[in-house]
């Protein structure tokens, strides 16, 4: 069964508030009071003086459950928001591979599931590991992204973006952090910039997002009443006090730790909550958790189910 | 106790469907002809649930109370009615100096 072994995730140390971003893009200020005051956003990272490849790099080198392991990685897989982060011939996960020993993996990125690809991405290394003839290949995962255009700085009416990255370590089988199930749902109606889409799509988001929860669960064999921990995204706090009233899950349980500080850091927020939770001590072994994300831009919603 | 100061009051949600008709073109950016409590905000003033926000902020400033949306819910999203309810019942006490 997948596993996670070993999350590590870098956040640079640059601190934009909202309303510094919100500046350049014309928000009135109470547009900018409604982010902070009730989507809890306040701030969000910045690394100005570097690249893609310095965001992944930092995050991978926090990972001391790759220290050597390194020629085991058979997969090195980079989930994605938007489906081109760098200029034509730039590889960055490349250039990693061969920086961290890790020559003779195969590198890709997956994608088109928006925010929600990190959790494609441990599903498909996870098939792919299943599948490998070595039971002791093992798959690493970053997400991260440069907040390289005016979409991916803001969603409005949504959210803010950090950069960021996380790096996950899977593994075929491993002691902890099993994943007993995944579901996602594609809507591919809402993928449209007509008003009546976005407003259909706000008015559908949180319903979507706790089906697809609940379908995890259920693939599961899960009770919710046993999830310890819920690992969002970090879009908002409205959309998860709505999913939690739709669900009747204790919002205490959603760590949401990360949203004033961070925000939306594209595909690595659920490795970063999986981080704080453990840091908090949220997860005994053996406790469920589910990572949870919703995506606009193609509308994906995803969930996922682990064993501690 | 003020005018404003308990959802008890019979006329209190009334008086927030008026200022919300009167709020309406300055969030919409728009005129905004024979809105009534039964109007419904996303389908037929196409008003978002986050301007719909920026709304319950500038019916704190006009009211000058602080507005709790801890228990919000998209229902209440529905209609200027079910908007101004909730709003009539989730003002928070008045701080004292």
């Amino acid at each position: 069964m997948t596993a996670l072994l070993d999350v590590a995730v870098h956040l640079p140390e640059q601190r934009v508030a909202v309303e510094q971003v919100a500046s350049r893009y014309g928000l009135t200020p109470m547009q900018v009071k409604v982010f902070r005051r009730y989507h809890k956003l306040g701030e969000v990272r910045r690394d100005p003086d570097g690249g893609l490849i310095d965001l992944l790099r930092a995050a991978i080198a926090g990972l001391d459950g790759l220290r050597g392991r390194e020629k085991r990685v058979r997969y090195v897989v980079h989930a994605r928001t938007f489906p081109s982060v760098v200029p034509y011939p730039l590889h960055p996960v490349h250039d990693l591979c061969r920086e961290f020993g890790m020559e003779q993996a195969s590198a890709f990125a997956v994608g088109h599931h928006a925010c929600a690809s990190g959790l494609l991405a441990l599903d498909v290394v996870g098939r792919l590991l299943a599948a490998d003839p070595d039971p002791d290949a093992l798959a690493l995962v970053v997400a991260g992204e440069k907040t390289f255009t005016a979409e991916a700085e803001i969603l409005r009416d949504t959210t803010f973006f950090s950069e960021g990255a996380s790096a996950c370590l899977v593994g075929h089988d491993g002691p902890r952090d099993r994943m007993l199930a995944y579901a996602v749902d594609q809507r591919g109606e809402y993928d449209d910039d007509a008003e009546e889409v976005a407003l259909a799509f706000q008015r559908d988001y949180a319903q979507l997002l706790a089906d697809t929860i609940r379908a995890a669960l259920e693939r599961a064999a899960l009770p919710l009443g046993a999830v310890s921990a819920l690992l969002p995204h970090n879009v908002n706090a409205p959309i998860w006090r709505q999913v939690c009233r739709i669900l009747d899950f204790p919002l205490e349980r959603v760590v949401l730790d990360n949203l004033a500080e961070y925000g939306h850091v594209f595909c690595a927020d659920a490795f970063i909550n999986y981080r704080t939770a453990v840091q908090r001590e949220l997860l005994r072994p053996g406790d469920h958790y589910v990572m949870a994300a919703g995506a606009g831009r193609g509308a994906a919603f995803a969930a996922m189910v682990f064993e501690h | 106790m003020t005018e404003l100061d308990t959802a008890a009051d019979p006329g209190l949600r009334d008086r927030v469907v008026d200022e919300i008709c009167a709020l309406l073109p300055r969030v919409l950016k728009r005129e905004v002809a024979d809105a009534t409590a039964d109007t419904t905000l996303m389908e037929a003033l196409g008003l978002s649930s986050t301007a719909a926000l920026e709304l319950v902020l500038e019916l704190e400033e006009r009211l000058e109370r602080e507005i709790s949306v801890e228990d919000m819910g998209r229902e209440d999203f529905a209609t200027i009615g079910t908007l101004a309810g909730y709003i009539a019942a989730n003002l928070l006490p008045e701080e004292e100096d």
